[in-house]
């Protein structure tokens, strides 16, 4: 049994067309996993059910062994989310603040707080700017401080909602790394976006949604060719029939 | 990007900044009320020790005053204001104007001690970081019974990592419509109008955005109480300042 198992899943908005649509997924622990498509392909709405933002109109969510509906504070622990706009995410007023939010919500002890907070912080390279105004980071500090006050929570699972988007060349690389960071240590880790070029070399498993529903998945190599029929651009070296490359060195 | 820079926190690790906020508010209270009472000499002698303060706080007191620089107008209007209204003997006398000197004399200490008070104001936020003075708010409110001081706590929190952000989307969406030409219209209506609704649609936005990612991160009223100590040495710096300034209000 994977560490998220989604069965029949189907939700729409409030007068609105379906969103989801009859969605079945079993990911195993540990895997990079990205799941792509178009706008409004249903990417987010999915990534939303697996914390309990959403909830399925039918169908169940499954995470770690238990259903989310049966305890969303628990699955918002063990599911760290990165919104699309890592500026609305961050609530605190200072780098530090914000880490700590996380674990004061989960009524840790203040030592405890403190200490996640300086472990989190090391791990994206923020310690220096604890006491920095997160209105004064750049985008790539954002960002990596948006996987901090995640990581201060110690989820088993991350997801990314286009984490790439409006980032420059550097910025880009510093997730990117982060990403492969929590790869590594072990965690399951989700991104959503439509731009494959800069991950789909690390992905263990590629996605596809198409009007709510998956409509492919597999070995990257194996699904790549058709990600076009369905509004993803193709990387560039695969199109061109030669191996992708590493975006981060 | 829009940026506070007055009445911003700056790190540091001086005596000042290491002390216990709590400590600190209390100080910025005492003080501020014995100014309100002060006469010349008390006042003088706290202008001294807040230069004092400034210089070994190594505050930039040149962007400080660049920074104050509305502020600095009202003092100017506040000090007119009371030199024209205050009646005594004329200083200066004209057909239409008459300012006399205890008008000058009265107007000069009230901008004096207005001065005083931000000035103090300033030097508390630049060695107290915003955290630290959400939790003592917090601390503050918990005799009170029936109010949500986590929440107040938050609320405050979410004002001070807003406002820096409704300045940024108030510029763009101001130069999005220069870009089109808004500045041809005259009618102030229309270009309130205009500006209002996409302002403040954004602005509801990114708070629906916020509120959501607060979710994601478990908030709940019920959360870890902010960790404050106050050490002897401050209990002391209070004392000693609450006799010193009880001795300038009774001189």
């Amino acid at each position: 049994m994977g560490v998220i198992e989604l069965e029949n899943l189907n939700y729409r908005f409030p007068g609105g067309p379906p969103v989801l649509r009859n969605v079945n997924l079993s990911i195993s622990t540990g895997t990079l996993v990205v799941i792509a498509g178009e706008n409004g392909s249903g990417k987010t709405t999915l990534l939303r059910h697996l914390n309990g933002l959403l909830l399925p109109d039918s169908g169940t969510v499954v995470i770690d062994g238990r259903p989310v509906v049966d305890d969303i504070r628990r699955a918002r622990q063990l599911v760290g989310m990165m919104f699309q706009d890592a500026d609305s995410q961050i609530v605190g007023e200072t780098v530090g603040a914000d880490v700590a939010f996380g674990p004061e919500n989960l009524c840790l002890d203040p030592h405890d707080v403190s200490e996640k907070v300086a472990a989190a912080l090391a791990a994206v390279g923020l310690t220096a700017l604890a006491d920095q105004r997160t209105n004064l980071l750049s985008g790539g500090e954002k960002r990596r401080l948006s996987i901090a006050g995640i990581l201060a929570m110690e989820p088993k699972i991350v997801v990314f909602d286009e984490p790439f988007t409006s980032l420059d060349y550097p910025g880009t690389q510093q997730v990117l790394k982060e990403i492969l960071k929590l790869k590594q240590s072990g965690r399951t880790v989700l991104v959503t976006t439509h731009d494959l070029e800069k991950i789909i070399y690390y992905a263990d498993r590629l996605i596809i949604m198409h009007a709510g529903k998956i409509v492919r998945d597999g070995i990257p190599d194996d699904v790549v060719g058709e990600v076009e029929t369905f509004g993803v651009r193709q990387p560039c070296a695969s199109r061109m029939g030669l191996e992708v490359a590493p975006w981060h060195s | 990007m829009a940026q506070l820079t007055a009445f911003s926190y700056c790190s540091g690790d001086s005596a000042v900044h290491a002390m216990d906020v709590r400590v600190k508010m209390a100080l910025l209270m005492l003080v501020s009320l014995t100014v309100l009472g002060a006469g010349p000499a008390a006042l003088a002698l706290m202008s001294v020790c807040l230069l004092f303060l400034i210089c070994y706080l190594h505050l930039p007191l040149k962007s400080i005053c660049s920074e104050l620089r509305y502020f600095l107008v009202l003092l100017v209007l506040v000090f007119v204001a009371r030199a024209l209204t205050t009646p005594g003997d004329p200083l200066i006398s004209t057909r239409w104007v008459s300012i006399s000197r205890e008008g000058v004399l009265a107007g000069a200490i009230v901008v004096w001690r207005m001065a005083l008070v931000v000035l103090l104001g300033l030097a508390f936020t630049a060695t107290t970081s915003p955290p630290r003075i959400k939790a003592a708010v917090q601390w503050m409110l918990k005799p009170i019974p029936l109010i949500p001081r986590a929440r107040i706590a938050t609320m405050m929190a979410l004002l001070l990592r807003l406002i820096p952000l409704i300045f940024t989307q108030l510029s763009e969406t101001m130069d999005a419509q220069r870009a089109r030409g808004i500045e041809n219209r005259k009618n102030p209506f229309y270009r309130m109008t205009k500006f209002s609704i996409p302002f403040l649609r954004r602005s509801f936005e990114t708070a629906d955005r916020l509120a959501l990612a607060m979710d994601a991160r478990c908030y709940s009223d019920q959360r870890t109480d902010p960790l404050l100590t106050a050490s002897r040495r401050d209990i002391g710096v209070l004392s000693a300042a609450a006799a010193f300034f009880i001795l300038i209000y009774l001189v």
